[in-house]
């Protein structure tokens, strides 16, 4: 069943357009996100949800209810949406001690005080605050008050969790961490997450499906292995992950595959349905190139990054520079020449993004 | 499905609406009706009558160049005096730039007085330098248009002095540094670098002071009107005691009219200036001018000024309060304390605490409650039309107290609503001189209040009022307490509206004072302006130490 779904949404301020033709739903207990860089209307659309903005067309249906029709003048305000909202700075008030933070949805829902200890109990043990209850909130770090503002969202039970960005401003570690974490506390609680970041690592670690935006319009919408393994263009194979645009040419067309001419007279077959012939980009991602002393491709490393688990080159081709990332085991030494070859490309239209 | 959610800010944004016209939009406005109005019939009488008889025109030119001659010497002394402070390593900075800035913590009205104690005749100074230079008497009349820009300066040279020094604290060192590079030395740096980018903060300093003075009562009242010297102020005073509506409101009129293009000029100024990127909020601070054998010489200068200008009017009010009668010589038989008892048993004056405490408190809880919502409806729910809203709330700030005071009366003290005689006129026209004071600094506190925190009470499930209640109003309570204080402090000692507006058992402190030394009574006077002084100086320090020395003077 579909917990959100938003039909031809678009947010206009002035002339200036933040969302367009926006269109996607997020099922029961699913996690998905929306990525996009900064900018890129993906907020905005959150915030549409939330109902802190107010759109300038399209529908919003959360649950069963209609939030928002700019056809029939609907437009339910925040307070009265079941949603249970994280912001990037996690907004938690600072005269109120945690308790009081995370028990406020209840006591504006007028609950009894034993109703509201119970269920405050269960959602601090829930992200493991307990012991912290009476603290405030400049006596918590980050990632404490972080925890407070997820708990006070989940209190009230809402519908759909919608989380604007709330890694962002924790140090890397600590965010790292809290993939597992949030991923597992969805999958406890049973509750769809609406998800805004700009970090594509996150969006691919833990969404279920996710929706690449790019000036306002969602520009793919699918599993993070489909996105990252199958791009839809240029935009979000650039975007999601690294990966090296070689321009090319189309020199035929047999089926779905392409038979691609690039850098100096070397041939590749490429999977492609499109119809297009002539100029062209190759994308290939740094971990498919294959380095050896065998490689079609004459190279020449030029720079070497030791990462740990894995090694990352800058390696001259021919008069073009590409990016390869191979296992930790393979160490070649900078000045070494070499051959590439690529095991798996894509194929893009010669325009930019 | 039809939903009508209505949104309850546009009821509280109506509510304040109304407010702010009735004690705003509606009295000036009146002003500038009745300006054109002869006998009922839209007419330039009154504007003929103040061009035709010399006694009212002079009193236009008179404010002008006072306020000119005022601005002038208050650049040139705020300036010297910011340079001083801020730029060279001149010994005891934080305390002279403390004591400088006393003055202005106390109304001008004091000033005045405490400067005819000074120098008028058998003034404390007065008598002192007859019998040091033996002269018959003394070269000088406090009770001149010179008198007026002396006390005028001194009261109001701080607002140059603060904007410069904001400017050169705020100058990017490496602008000098650069000129030092090239080659020149101190003096051509300060000539042609410093002062040419500090220039404008200089000029905006000086349209304040020209403001101030153009709009000050109290000290061309009780130093020009006996000398028959008048300025707009004054006139309009004197135009409501014959009493001439149409001429008292055409003066008004003018008076704003004045005021309004300072402001316009200074606004320019301000943005000119933001344009000049060199003046920004750059950690490096300027070096300091090293005085080497000239520090103490200089400190000694600087610290007799601050005596001459912050503490003798202090020390002379007291005195004067402890004299048994005025002019007597200074000798320890001639020393009492029955003034302050006779004035803490005085009926007008309890009477008057009384009142001016109430006025008080009670604009300055009104002023900042309707300030707090308009800052709410402006800053945060930025609804429709708030900044209209805030725009009205923020006009008062332009207009001479005198004028809304006038204001008040056409407005509320006619039938069907008669207000004259009591407090409530007082009360709605100090509603109206405090309302922009409020705004802005409810404003500025709520400003500091993210965005995100009521939207998160928002998707908490929180209405307008829990918001307001539970949220809102508790974050931003340190700010309005300093705002309270902020506009309690100077309604206690206000002269300006209440001189115009009180009768029989209204009277304020300030009307106690200015009508007893008016009356002869100084001692007197100065025990009522001693205790005064005494409870803002504490205030102010309280007030200092609450805001960590962002409020207060």
């Amino acid at each position: 069943m579909e917990k959100i779904r938003i039909a031809h949404l678009a947010k206009r301020y002035g002339k200036v357009v933040a969302a367009d033709a926006v269109t996607f739903s997020v099922g029961d207990n699913e996690f998905f996100s929306l990525l996009g860089p900064s900018g890129c209307g993906k907020s905005t659309v959150l915030r549409c949800v939330a109902g802190l903005e107010e759109p300038t067309e399209g529908e919003i249906y959360i649950g069963s209810t209609r939030v928002n029709s700019t056809t029939e003048g609907i437009n339910v305000p925040t307070e009265l949406r079941p949603i249970g909202m994280v912001f990037q700075n996690y907004a938690v008030w600072p005269h109120m001690t945690v308790h009081d933070n995370v028990a406020y949805p209840l006591k504006l829902k007028k609950l009894p005080k034993e109703i509201i200890e119970t269920k405050l109990e269960g959602a601090l043990r829930t992200v493991g605050l307990e012991r912290l209850a009476d603290r405030f909130p400049s006596q918590l770090s980050g990632g404490e008050q972080q925890r407070v503002a997820l708990a006070r969202a989940l209190i009230k039970e809402p519908e759909v969790l919608l989380l604007d960005e709330p890694l962002s401003n924790l140090d890397a570690k600590l965010r790292e961490q809290m993939r597992f974490e949030l991923k597992d506390l969805q999958r406890r609680s049973a509750i769809p997450i609406l998800y805004v970041t700009h970090d594509q690592a996150e969006a691919l670690a833990m969404s279920d499906r996710l929706a690449v935006m790019n000036q306002g319009r969602i520009v793919q919408v699918g599993a993070p292995l489909d996105i990252y393994s199958r791009p839809a263009d240029r935009f979000v194979a650039d975007f999601i992950g690294l990966m090296n645009f070689i321009p090319g040419r189309i020199v035929e067309r047999r089926g779905d595959q392409a038979s691609v001419e690039f850098l100096q007279g070397h041939r590749l077959n490429i999977r492609d349905d499109g119809q297009w012939q002539g100029a062209c980009v190759v994308a290939v991602r740094p971990e498919d190139i294959t380095l050896g002393s065998t490689g079609a491709i004459r190279c020449r490393v030029e720079a070497r990054n030791y990462y740990g688990h894995l090694i990352d080159y800058k390696v001259g081709a021919e008069g073009f520079v590409l990016r390869v990332q191979t296992p930790k085991t393979e160490i070649y030494a900078e000045g070494e020449q070499l051959g590439a070859n690529f095991d798996r490309a894509l194929l893009f239209a010669d325009r930019p993004t | 499905m039809m939903t009508a959610h209505f949104d309850r800010r546009y009821l509280l944004m109506a509510a304040v609406g109304v407010f702010v016209l009735l004690i705003v939009i509606y009295p000036l406005w009146q002003v500038l009706f009745r300006s054109f109005l002869d006998g009922g019939v839209l007419s330039l009488k009154s504007y003929q009558k103040v061009f035709s008889y010399p006694s009212y025109y002079r009193a236009l030119l008179n404010s002008v160049w006072i306020s000119c001659g005022t601005a002038a010497m208050c650049m040139v002394l705020g300036t010297l005096l910011a340079f001083v402070v801020i730029r060279t390593d001149v010994p005891g900075k934080k305390i002279l730039r403390t004591l400088l800035v006393l003055p202005y913590a106390l109304p001008s009205f004091f000033a005045a007085i405490a400067w005819i104690q000074l120098l008028g005749p058998q003034g404390y100074l007065a008598r002192l330098a007859l019998q040091f230079f033996g002269f018959a008497t003394v070269p000088w009349n406090i009770y001149s248009a010179g008198g007026i820009v002396f006390v005028l300066t001194v009261h109001y040279f701080i607002l140059v002095f603060i904007t410069v020094a904001g400017a050169l604290e705020r100058m990017d060192a490496s602008l000098e540094e650069a000129a030092r590079a090239s080659g020149a030395n101190t003096y051509q740096i300060m000539r042609q670098i410093t002062l040419p980018l500090v220039l404008p903060a200089i000029l905006a300093g000086g349209l304040l002071a020209f403001i101030g003075a153009l709009a000050n009562f109290g000290i061309p009242a009780l130093l020009g009107m006996r000398a028959r010297f008048f300025v707009l102020t004054t006139s309009i005073y004197y135009a409501l005691a014959i009493p001439d509506f149409g001429l008292a409101t055409a003066l008004s009129s003018m008076l704003v009219l004045v005021a309004l293009v300072t402001m316009a000029l200074q606004f320019g100024l301000q943005r000119g200036e933001s344009r000049f990127t060199v003046i920004s909020g750059k950690a490096v601070h300027p070096s300091t001018l090293k005085l080497r054998s000239l520090r103490y010489p200089l400190f000694l200068l600087i610290a007799a000024i601050v005596v001459f200008i912050s503490i003798l009017p202090i020390l002379s009010m007291v005195l004067t309060a402890l004299m048994r009668y005025w002019g007597a010589p200074i000798s320890a038989a001639n020393l009492t304390l029955s003034n302050f008892d006779y004035v803490l048993k005085f009926e007008t004056a309890q009477r008057a605490i009384m009142n001016s405490l109430f006025l008080g408190a009670v604009s300055a809880t009104a002023a900042m409650f309707v300030g707090t919502v308009i800052s709410y409806l402006h800053v945060k729910a930025k609804l429709r039309g708030s900044r209209v809203l805030d725009f009205f709330a923020t006009i008062p700030y332009a207009v001479p107290h005198t004028v809304i005071a006038i204001a008040m009366i056409l407005a509320w003290a006619r039938p069907p609503v008669s207000l004259y005689g009591t407090l409530w006129i007082i009360l709605v026209a100090y509603l109206a001189v405090y309302l922009p004071f409020a705004v802005r600094t409810t404003n500025s506190t709520l400003q500091q209040v993210h965005d995100s925190l009521e939207e998160a009470a928002k998707a908490s499930g929180a209405k307008l009022f829990p918001r307001l209640r539970d949220i809102i109003l508790p974050l931003a309570r340190p700010g309005m307490i300093a705002g309270w204080i902020l506009v309690f402090m100077p309604a206690l000692r206000e002269l300006t509206v209440s001189i115009l507006l009180y009768a029989y058992h209204t009277e304020t402190i300030g009307v106690v004072v200015y009508n007893l030394q008016d009356a002869g009574y100084r001692e007197i006077a100065a025990a009522l302006a001693s205790i005064v002084m005494g409870l803002l100086i504490i205030g102010n320090t309280i007030i200092r130490k609450l805001t960590g020395g962002v409020a207060g003077f």
